[in-house]
């Protein structure tokens, strides 16, 4: 049986439901039968709701960046050549990247692609 | 649906279509970790999209061994740090408050739980929302901070102490 004080410092994470195995089963078994710690409980639980429901109101990434990720990530579009459905084909492609026109050939099959080339040429200066 | 993993390792395949999964998975909580430790929307705003770039060029080397969502708040975690030496964030104040007022009449005890989630030190506010927004475990929050599990526990006892006394 644990003590008090290590039976208070795991119910937060009781609370949020992340402890498991032998510690969950030690925190059910010691709460059973302490009314101080039951009280910690109900308090932890108490603030869960109250810090959640703050953390809710957390804002979101801003509309828009997924375009500036995508730039930077994959570059920009410079123009693109699909055969095919998109189930199964081909796509022929190149993009405008700092520091290179990247050229890549994807693969399409049943709504995946896969990327089977991706030709980087450095720009000349 | 694939898993977070699944996506990763598609995305290592320079799997566009996956990658854009795990900024619609990842995005928002990235941006809101980041506004937890940063408390200002443009930094957070950068720290995000540099985390999701470095997901993307990262892909190939993540190992696995610890979950996928572990993996991208270290990132943005070290991101966030990285911003905040550049920033001096010392002599900054505060873009805004933590949490933005409700303008509908909230619980007064709701409201004393927010401004006294303002006043917790930052590394005691990450541990909160940690544990408490994104369900991670003290051992996950432990490799992620790369701090001692007792530490952790030692964090959270202060906050909830002090968040507390705002519901006594």
């Amino acid at each position: 049986m644990k003590d008090c004080e290590t039976i208070r410092e795991l119910l937060p994470w009781y609370a949020s439901g992340t402890l498991e195995g032998d510690e969950a089963r030690a925190v059910t078994a010691h709460l059973a039968s302490c009314d101080a710690c039951q009280e910690e409980l109900a308090l932890v639980l108490r603030l869960r709701r109250g810090i959640e429901g703050e953390l809710r109101r957390l804002p979101n990434a801003p509309d828009g960046m997924w375009r500036r990720v995508a730039a930077e990530a994959f570059g920009r579009p410079l123009g693109r050549i699909d055969v095919g459905s998109f189930l199964v084909g081909f796509s022929l492609g190149a993009n405008i990247k700092r520091g290179g026109v990247p050229v890549y050939g994807d693969l399409r099959l049943l709504g995946r692609r896969m990327r089977l080339f991706n030709v980087k040429q450095e720009e000349s200066t | 649906m694939l898993s977070d993993r699944e996506l990763v390792s598609r995305a290592a395949e320079e799997d566009e279509d996956a990658f854009r999964e795990l900024y619609d998975r990842f995005a928002n909580r990235v941006f809101r970790y980041a506004f937890t430790l940063l408390r200002n929307e443009h930094l957070s705003e950068e720290v995000t999209q540099e985390t999701m770039i470095a997901v993307w060029k990262g892909a190939m080397r993540f190992q696995g061994r610890s979950k996928v969502s572990t993996w991208i708040f270290g990132i943005a975690r070290n991101k966030s740090f990285d911003l905040m030496r550049r920033e001096k964030r010392g002599d900054r104040v505060p873009e805004r408050p933590l949490i933005s007022p409700d303008p509908a009449p909230a619980l007064l005890k709701a409201e004393a739980v927010s401004g006294a989630m303002q006043e917790l030190p930052e590394s005691q506010r990450e541990v909160v929302f940690l544990t408490f927004f994104e369900g991670l475990s003290y051992g996950e929050i432990s490799k992620l901070l790369e701090i001692p599990e007792g530490t952790v526990k030692s964090r959270m006892f202060h906050a909830k102490r002090k968040l507390a006394e705002v519901l006594a």
